[in-house]
């Protein structure tokens, strides 16, 4: 039963791997963005042994984590680039339903990079000054609890916004993409902890459905939440973005598939 | 004189195609405008929100902070509005079987490249606030501005672009050799240098501040020129390290890009999408 969701992730993980090991490049580039990025938190909080709540090592394991689990934290299917290149058509005549079929596509993609990037990442890390174990085993049991809701959360981001984008934006996609992007790592903790905000910032956007994705398993793998809470929120927010998004999939559709095609 | 009245000549027709595409709708150009600047302002307010937070970075006060990200923003927005439609992501255009858009033009390589993704309506937000940051943080610092200092600012602004628009060649030159493989190379080369450009590098070691500096030179995007311009490295190394470096690179990336192109004129290409060039 499961049978073709995997073949379709198993195609995407594949894909890249078909013409050169070229593409290994990239991944050394990503290494040393991530070692740059630790050293900058060292120079930050040099000195200053807990800030907000997080000490010096949790901070370096939150910034670790969220690379390992980069692509996890900041789910995105590829919807909008099939929407907007027509692809879609191919999409919707196979036989297999679009969320699945953008969702397997998307975990073929994790693989790939998890195999090459994250779990290198995490072996290594320990050269790196950063201790990548979580504080307990339940706490790692709640941190893949809460890394799931944050898929969740994400993907129904993902079609809500690209549904809305294409709708309002068609022409402009690229450019409503690049600013979710940037928005969304902002805003759910990815690049920065959210309790390092300024002006009590943090303790707003910790409600809203960005605090979700990245911020909320990273508090719970670092130690330095309320993890039931958390999960809690996040949960929430999964229940109220999925009907939406499927709301606005049905009411969108014709529309959608005509800008697509 | 001829090739420099020839690239004015062009930048003019591709600021009119620009103001053509903008004013074609006002939805269009509005929400271009907008979300230009929204992802560029969104790009450096981590560094801003922490400089607020820890009342700066390091060494570096607040403001001193603001200048390198509104130096960081300018020089990003300025390669945004010369070297769109993929010439600073030159690996999409080889990878995707691109580039005979350029040769069959009655004229050279260089100066398509120099004209073709020039666009100053469209990114013309992230140049605006990377200029207002930097002079704000200029008043609030009291920087005392002389006309070698506005030289040197220029002549800075201009090697930093060459620094990251030259790295993007030099590696997404391997798309000559691996279409498929290396297409997307520069766009984690060009992520390293948006995530890290306005971060100060002044705590790293000495390993891996060459390696900011040589493996991937964003050191050089706005933390060298940074340094100089606000009086922290008033030595001749410090006035000179960035254009130096610039040269350099330029240089390296040019010998590479023509051994691609050499490659390219036995092999050409096996691949097509016609996705991102100007059309």
């Amino acid at each position: 039963m499961l049978r073709k969701y995997w073949k379709t992730a198993a195609l995407e993980a594949t894909g890249y791997i078909g013409d050169d090991p070229m593409f290994f490049v990239q991944f050394i580039f990503r290494f040393l963005r991530v070692i740059v990025l630790l050293s900058v938190w060292r120079m930050i909080l040099a000195n200053q042994e807990i800030n907000s709540g997080m000490s010096l090592a949790a901070v370096l394991t939150y910034t670790l984590i969220g690379e390992v689990f980069h692509e996890q934290l900041n789910p995105q299917t590829g919807l909008a680039w099939a929407l907007l290149r027509g692809k879609i058509a191919y999409s919707m005549i196979q036989p297999i339903g679009l969320v699945e079929q953008f969702s397997s596509k998307m975990v073929g993609h994790w693989l790939f990079n998890f195999a090459l990037f994250s779990i290198p990442l995490l072996l290594i890390s320990p050269l790196l000054g950063v201790t990548p174990t979580p504080v307990s085993l339940t706490v790692a049991f709640l941190f893949m609890l809460s890394l799931l809701l944050c898929i969740s959360v994400g993907v129904a981001l993902d079609f809500i916004i690209t549904a809305l984008g294409m709708v309002y934006f068609e022409q402009t996609i690229y450019a409503i993409e690049r600013v979710r992007t940037a928005l969304t790592l902002l805003l759910s903790g990815a690049i920065i902890p959210l309790a390092f905000m300024p002006w009590n910032l943090g303790e707003v956007l910790a409600w809203l459905p960005f605090a979700s994705t990245a911020s909320a398993p990273l508090k719970i793998y670092t130690g330095t939440g309320d993890p039931w809470f958390t999960i809690g929120v996040q949960l929430g927010w999964s229940i109220i973005l999925w009907p939406l998004s499927h709301w606005l999939w049905e009411s969108n559709r014709e529309k959608l598939v005509s800008f697509g095609g | 004189m001829k090739t420099l009245a020839r690239l004015v000549r062009l930048w003019r027709l591709y600021t009119y195609l620009d103001f053509m595409l903008m004013t074609r709708s006002l939805k269009l150009f509005v929400t271009f405008l907008i979300t230009d600047t929204i992802f560029n302002i969104a790009a450096v307010t981590a560094t801003l929100l922490l400089a607020e937070r820890f009342n700066g970075i390091g060494a570096w006060s607040k403001f001193q902070i603001v200048f390198v990200v509104g130096y960081a923003t300018l020089v990003g927005g300025l390669l945004d509005m010369f070297f769109t439609y993929n010439i600073l992501f030159i690996s999409r255009r080889l990878g995707r079987g691109q580039l005979d858009h350029v040769l069959i033009q009655p004229q050279s390589i260089w100066m398509a490249f120099f004209t073709e993704g020039f666009n100053p309506f469209t990114a013309s937000g992230s140049v605006l606030v990377g200029s207002g940051l930097m002079i704000w943080a200029g008043m609030k610092l009291q920087i005392s501005v002389s006309f070698l200092w506005g030289v040197s600012l220029i002549l800075n602004v201009l090697s930093s672009m060459a620094v990251v628009l030259s790295f993007a060649f030099l590696w997404g030159s391997l798309a000559f050799w691996a279409p498929r493989a290396a297409e997307e190379i520069t766009t984690p080369l060009i992520r390293i240098f948006s995530n890290l450009k306005s971060f100060p590098f002044d705590g790293l070691g000495p390993l891996l501040l060459a390696g900011v500096t040589v493996i991937v030179p964003v050191a050089f995007m706005a933390w060298y020129p940074s340094r100089y311009l606000l009086g922290l490295d008033a030595s001749i190394t410090g006035a000179t390290v960035t254009p130096l470096a610039a040269l350099v690179i330029s240089v390296f990336a040019v010998l590479v890009f023509r051994k691609g192109l050499e490659h390219y004129g036995r092999t050409g290409s096996q691949r097509y999408d016609d996705l991102g060039h100007r059309s």
